[in-house]
């Protein structure tokens, strides 16, 4: 091997390194962009999420909770058909209590009731699967 | 009628009043007739929104951190310059503010604002602090394979994430009247037309595409610091901020990676300067929650007047900030790591390679605050009096700029003797009344020849 083969291959090797470390990269990194946190979230009313509500959010009435399969069961106004969501251990629920002038706060399984007004966030808007979060009209005060 | 009554007094005074009306009128033609280019309306009421919108809150604006007149962003020394009773400080003078809204002691001395990154449950012990990024050159630095980057640690946005939804969460996180947060009492949120605005004033804003490097730098010291920047065994930096901005190297990580995060180790970094004053400093876990460790990749064009530098001002100069690549706490942080991976070795440079990376940086800055400058100068050409007053000081905060990032590192001092010079023009054209034109058009010629003496050829 020359000299300038032996420098082409090392930078050749080089390359393959960089690109196959980078690749590693973001395969670790990549997948985290619909995931991300974004707390300031859990203080905007329901239907008012900028870029999400009226294009991939569902707003819609609680007709079903089922705490054994841990989902919940939604309709939309003037439709016949329903949703169910999976309601997992990492769906953040906020309560909105934004229409009796209070705080929102965080809730829990437990503060889902049917005839509730809630909004969901999926996970992946296609399947509907699971929920990223959850928000449902509270009017107490507590 | 009245004027020709006063005027009819002597021959010689009424020729030499009638000179100075004509004078006076010209001058007031001059300054009232002109409109200058048109203005994106959008781009127009964005800009009207972030300098004067309090959103019905606290009364600070996203100008309130993000001035225009200290690059969109604030550190120690400008905020040193504010009245006690500006809405940086509502925390001092507004008792529901008091607690667990800022640390007034970090945000004086560092810099540092608080942010509920990982929830608002328990604000008095669950938050991080952080420095305050420009928000220019946005078009280059926001979009990434995996979704838009905005904030520090990408994830600034709630909504979709994008820039546009960033507006909504920098009020409910800043804005509020009262830690209850509570819409339509303690602010209001933006609406959708005052988002698209804000998004397109924030575009506008600086660069709008990234640059092609290498540059044909005149300064030796500059020219070696871009053959180390650009060296993928030496200096490594291009890899991730591809022509010193913010995007991956597309070579190396595909054409559409774009913006991309990584853990440095920056919260690993010994005596971070927060840390030493005993205040509670959570650690800062970045992206998402529970945070990865991750944080997004700033531009670097930007960077050596906008420091301090990483997302906890935890370092003052540029030079330190290049150094800190040669530290424990990055060769051993994962991104350090995945380095090693790649490249056999971590980053080990010299005491000179260090400053000359950094002189590269200070003259990638200077030339775009010429650039700037120049803009804005034109500007004060174009525009009518009170606009043009407003750009010709941008030009001199520009210049000032420029002046103190190559003077700082002992650079080019041929090109400060020039800023120098436009600076004192500009403030002449900006203060007077007269030869306004004539004084921004030496200006902007004071502003080239400063360009020439870092450039070989005209290639900005």
């Amino acid at each position: 091997m020359t000299p300038r083969n032996r420098s082409s291959y090392r930078l050749w090797a080089a390359r393959i390194c960089w690109v196959a470390a980078a690749a590693l990269a973001l395969a670790l990194a990549g997948n985290r962009g619909a995931e991300a946190q974004r707390t300031t979230e859990q203080f905007i009313p329901i239907g008012q999420s900028p870029g999400l509500s009226g294009v991939v959010t569902y707003v819609g009435e609680i007709v079903a909770v089922q705490p054994g399969s841990g989902t919940l069961t939604m309709r939309r106004p003037g439709d016949t058909g329903t949703v169910t969501v999976a309601i997992t251990g990492d769906t953040r629920i906020w309560l909105d209590r934004s229409e009796i002038g209070l705080p929102n706060v965080s809730g829990g399984f437990g503060d889902l009731a049917e005839g509730g007004v809630a909004e969901i966030h999926f996970r992946d808007p296609d399947t509907r699967r699971s929920a990223a979060w959850v928000k449902v009209q509270s009017v107490d005060p507590r | 009628m009245q004027i020709e009554i006063i005027l009819h007094v002597a021959h010689p005074v009424r020729c030499w009043a009638r000179l100075s009306l004509f004078g006076l009128a010209c001058v007031l033609a001059q300054g009232c007739d002109r409109t200058g280019p048109p203005v994106d309306p959008l781009v127009a009421k964005g800009r009207d929104l972030f300098f004067n919108e309090t959103f019905d809150g606290n009364g600070r604006t996203c100008g309130t951190c993000h001035p225009a007149e200290n690059n969109f962003a604030i550190d120690p020394t400008f905020i040193a310059t504010l009245p006690a009773d500006d809405p940086l400080f509502v925390a001092e003078f507004v008792p529901a503010l008091a607690e667990n809204f800022e640390n007034p002691r970090l945000m004086r001395e560092f810099g540092l604002i608080v942010e509920n990154l990982d929830g608002f449950g328990d604000l008095e012990s669950v938050f991080t602090l952080r420095g305050v990024p420009h928000v220019l050159a946005l078009p280059t630095s926001v979009d990434s394979a995996a979704g838009p980057r905005t904030g520090w640690s990408g994830d600034g946005a709630p909504g979709d994430g994008t820039l546009r939804a960033f507006a909504t969460g920098a009020v409910i996180q800043h804005f509020p009247k009262t830690l209850g947060r509570v819409p339509g009492v303690d602010f209001r949120l933006p609406t959708d037309e005052e988002l698209d605005a804000l998004e397109a004033f924030q575009l506008s804003l600086g660069r709008q595409e990234d640059l092609r490097l290498p540059l044909a730098l005149k300064g030796v010291v500059a020219s070696r610091g871009q053959e180390i920047f650009l060296d993928n065994t030496l200096g490594k930096c291009n890899a991730c901020h591809a022509n010193a901005g913010a995007n991956g190297d597309p070579n190396i990580f595909g054409p559409g990676a774009g913006n991309l995060n990584f853990n440095t180790g920056v919260e690993d970094l010994p005596d971070q300067p927060a840390d030493l004053t005993g205040e509670l400093v959570p650690p800062d876990d970045g992206f998402g929650t529970p945070g990865d460790g991750e944080f997004n990749t700033p531009t670097l064009v930007e960077a050596a007047d906008t420091g301090p530098f990483f997302h906890n001002n935890s370092v003052e100069t540029i030079e330190g900030a290049v150094a800190f690549y040669n530290g424990d706490a990055f060769n051993n942080s994962p991104a350090g790591q995945l380095l090693l991976a790649a490249t056999g070795s971590g980053i080990n440079l010299d005491g000179t390679q260090v400053v000359e990376v950094a002189a590269f940086l200070r003259v990638l800055n200077a030339l775009e605050n010429i650039r700037v400058s120049i803009e804005s100068l034109e500007q004060g050409l174009e525009r009518a009096r009170q606009p043009a007053k407003e750009a010709l000081r941008i030009a001199v905060a520009d210049t000032e700029d420029s002046i103190a990032v190559l003077a700082g590192g002992g650079l080019h001092p041929a090109a400060v003797a020039h800023l120098r010079e436009a600076r004192r023009l500009t403030e002449r054209a900006a203060d007077g009344l007269f030869r306004r034109d004539a004084l921004v058009r030496d200006a902007i010629a004071a502003q080239q020849r400063a360009r020439a003496e870092l450039l070989q050829e005209d290639t900005s």
